[in-house]
């Protein structure tokens, strides 16, 4: 049985003040659950290791995928490869952060890798804020959640100059280059998101700023411009192939941008590699049986129930579950079918009284540091609901 | 296990309290005019009875101040009660008692919390009206320095209030028609 806490719902009118505005889903039900999730330390602690060791796997296998150049395989845009392989070679192209998608951990059954949302995780704002101010309501302010996302993208951002664990001397090397931070017009979900990332980098140190990408300037001899400013350091909140393959003008500029180093671009454009169902299978040929990995192939898999996804796509879109004979037994419609498919083992995600499932999103910002819940149907898309946690500590 | 945290905790080490109370929008908004930052967002904690350090501040649209208290607890100081600790702060630099405007203060321990605030970036902009009397006092500029909990807090908190450096075939336009889908995440429940 899932441990549920009740709390008092947040009022959309406090949430609107934090920049939160995407509290209510189209249905008019709350986006936030009003119960907190109860884990064990022992949970939490397992989620902080798993997702570690994936962090581990996943960079092997995408070395893997560069050497053995399978960038085709796993269906990476072939304008992209360049830049990949350029940002994949040299440090300075930090991952900022990214989300694991996790099934399991909870209830007694084993953690096992969804996929890895590396390039452009959501959920921030969720995990980062909203999960402290349910508890700060409720006064629960000694309560413990397994969340050091905030300070932990703090330290990362310093990282991009420190380039090493220690982050001490960040002031000293840091030269008063500017941070751009861009989402695309017109989705306030996805700005306030980066709006919240730009908020963190401004404590961390950066000079910031934030423009929608279509009032930007690209030059492959000048590097990027806003306002006639020109920014060393930007971030964005597009997807690596959405600029492939929507935008290919801009995927050559930013790749003439970065190979003449006139500007460093987060997520590093290798996040793509990670960020690709494709790799789930690369992962599995290159670890098979691991306990944390669903066997995942680019045919569909013998006898058994399995989930057909495209190696790129949002909110559950075109994703299908399918029988032990590779039947459909229920599916999501969406804009995917045109991408290559990959078939991942089905595993059953923990669920509560009403039959919601339960998903473990745990980010990664240069280790795992902050986690949070979604639920809904066994496909979860964007009806699914956040939900909070609490970890409860035994006394010693 | 190092992440597992309480909000006491991150609250004080980092912006997270103030965001918390006053949200990323009235945060953001200072980025438009950051070189004319009106407000500031300052974590100021007792050391000792009656003595304070300023341990975080950054740039913001509004001034807020938020106390941590020996007993751990934490307040928010309203517009009155700041008004109150200028004016007195004032009256102070008036007759020469002021710890900020004295020659060698016993600051170590920290200062009374009306020297503190002044110390700060918020006080410098809230008091602008007593700037006068204390931007030109060396003792002053020297003594604001041990308002702070440590030096890197004293110079992060310089760097964050200064103006941005200005650096200098382009195209632009891009995503221009799009809108992208909203939620992104994990798809697949399985």
């Amino acid at each position: 049985m899932l441990n549920l806490q009740k709390t008092t719902p947040l009022d959309t009118d406090y949430l609107e003040s934090l920049g939160f505005v995407w509290h209510t889903d189209s249905d008019e039900t709350s986006y936030i659950s009003d119960e907190l999730l109860v884990l064990s330390e022992a949970e939490a602690e397992a989620y902080y290791e798993a997702t570690n060791t994936l962090y581990d796997m996943v960079v092997e296998a995408a070395e893997h995928v560069v050497e053995n150049n399978l960038f085709h395989e796993i269906g990476i845009p072939f304008n992209l490869v360049d830049v990949i392989k350029e940002s994949w070679e040299n440090d300075v192209h930090w991952h900022l952060y990214g989300r694991f998608d996790l099934a399991g951990g909870i209830d007694g059954t084993p953690i096992k890798l969804l996929e890895f949302n590396a390039d452009t995780p959501t959920a921030l704002f969720e995990t980062a804020i909203l999960q402290w101010a349910m508890l700060k309501q409720d006064g629960l302010e000694e309560s413990s959640q397994f969340n050091a996302l905030y300070e932990a993208l703090i330290d990362n951002f310093k990282r991009l100059v420190t380039l090493q664990e220690d982050v001490s001397d960040f002031e000293e090397r840091y030269d008063g280059w500017d941070f751009l931070f861009t989402s695309v017009k017109g989705n306030s979900e996805e700005e306030n998101t980066v709006r919240l990332l730009q908020h963190i980098a401004t404590e961390a140190g950066y000079q910031t700023e934030f423009a929608y990408i279509d009032d930007i300037e690209f030059s492959a001899e000048e590097g990027i411009s806003y306002n006639d400013k020109n920014y060393e350091l930007w971030f964005k909140l597009i997807p690596w192939e959405d600029i492939a393959l929507e935008e290919s003008d801009l995927a050559m500029l930013l790749t003439n941008i970065i190979k003449n180093q006139k500007a460093i671009i987060f997520n590093p454009a290798y996040t793509l590699l990670f960020q690709s169902k494709g790799l789930l299978k690369i992962l599995w040929d290159l670890f098979p049986g691991h306990p944390l990995l669903l066997e995942t192939s680019f045919e569909p898999l013998d006898g058994q129930k399995q989930v057909k996804k495209p190696v790129f796509g949002r909110e559950g879109g075109s994703v299908s579950i399918l029988d032990e004979e590779a039947n459909a037994i229920e599916s999501v419609e969406g804009d995917y079918d045109n991408h290559k498919m990959v078939y991942q083992a089905y595993t059953e995600l923990a669920t509560d009284s009403q039959g919601q499932s339960y998903q473990a999103g745990v980010f990664y910002a240069y280790e795992a540091c902050g986690l949070g819940f979604r639920k809904g149907g066994r496909i979860l898309n964007n009806m699914s609901k956040f939900v909070g946690h609490v970890v409860q500590i035994t006394p010693i | 296990m190092k992440h597992l945290t309480k909000l006491s905790t991150i609250a004080a080490a980092t912006g997270l309290g103030a965001l918390l109370a006053t949200g990323v929008t009235g945060c953001t908004q200072q980025q438009q005019e950051q070189q004319q930052a009106k407000g500031a967002f300052v974590f100021i904690e007792e050391t000792a009875v009656g003595k304070y350090k300023i341990i975080n501040e950054f740039p913001a649209e509004e001034t807020r101040i938020v106390l941590k208290k020996l007993d751990g607890s934490e307040d928010f100081l309203n517009q009155a009660q700041l008004d109150a600790l200028i004016k007195e702060e004032a009256a102070k630099i008036d007759d020469g008692t002021s710890e900020l405007t004295k020659e060698n203060p016993q600051a170590s321990q920290g200062m009374g919390l009306g020297s503190t605030i002044m110390a700060s970036m918020a006080g410098a902009m809230l008091g602008a009206w007593i700037g006068n009397k204390l931007f030109g006092n060396q003792n002053y500029q020297n003594n604001r320095k041990a308002g702070y909990k440590s030096p890197s807090t004293y110079s992060k908190s310089k760097k964050s209030f200064n103006k941005p450096r200005s650096t200098s075939s382009k195209k632009g336009g891009f995503f221009g028609g799009k809108k992208s889908s909203s939620r992104s995440g994990g798809f697949f429940g399985g």
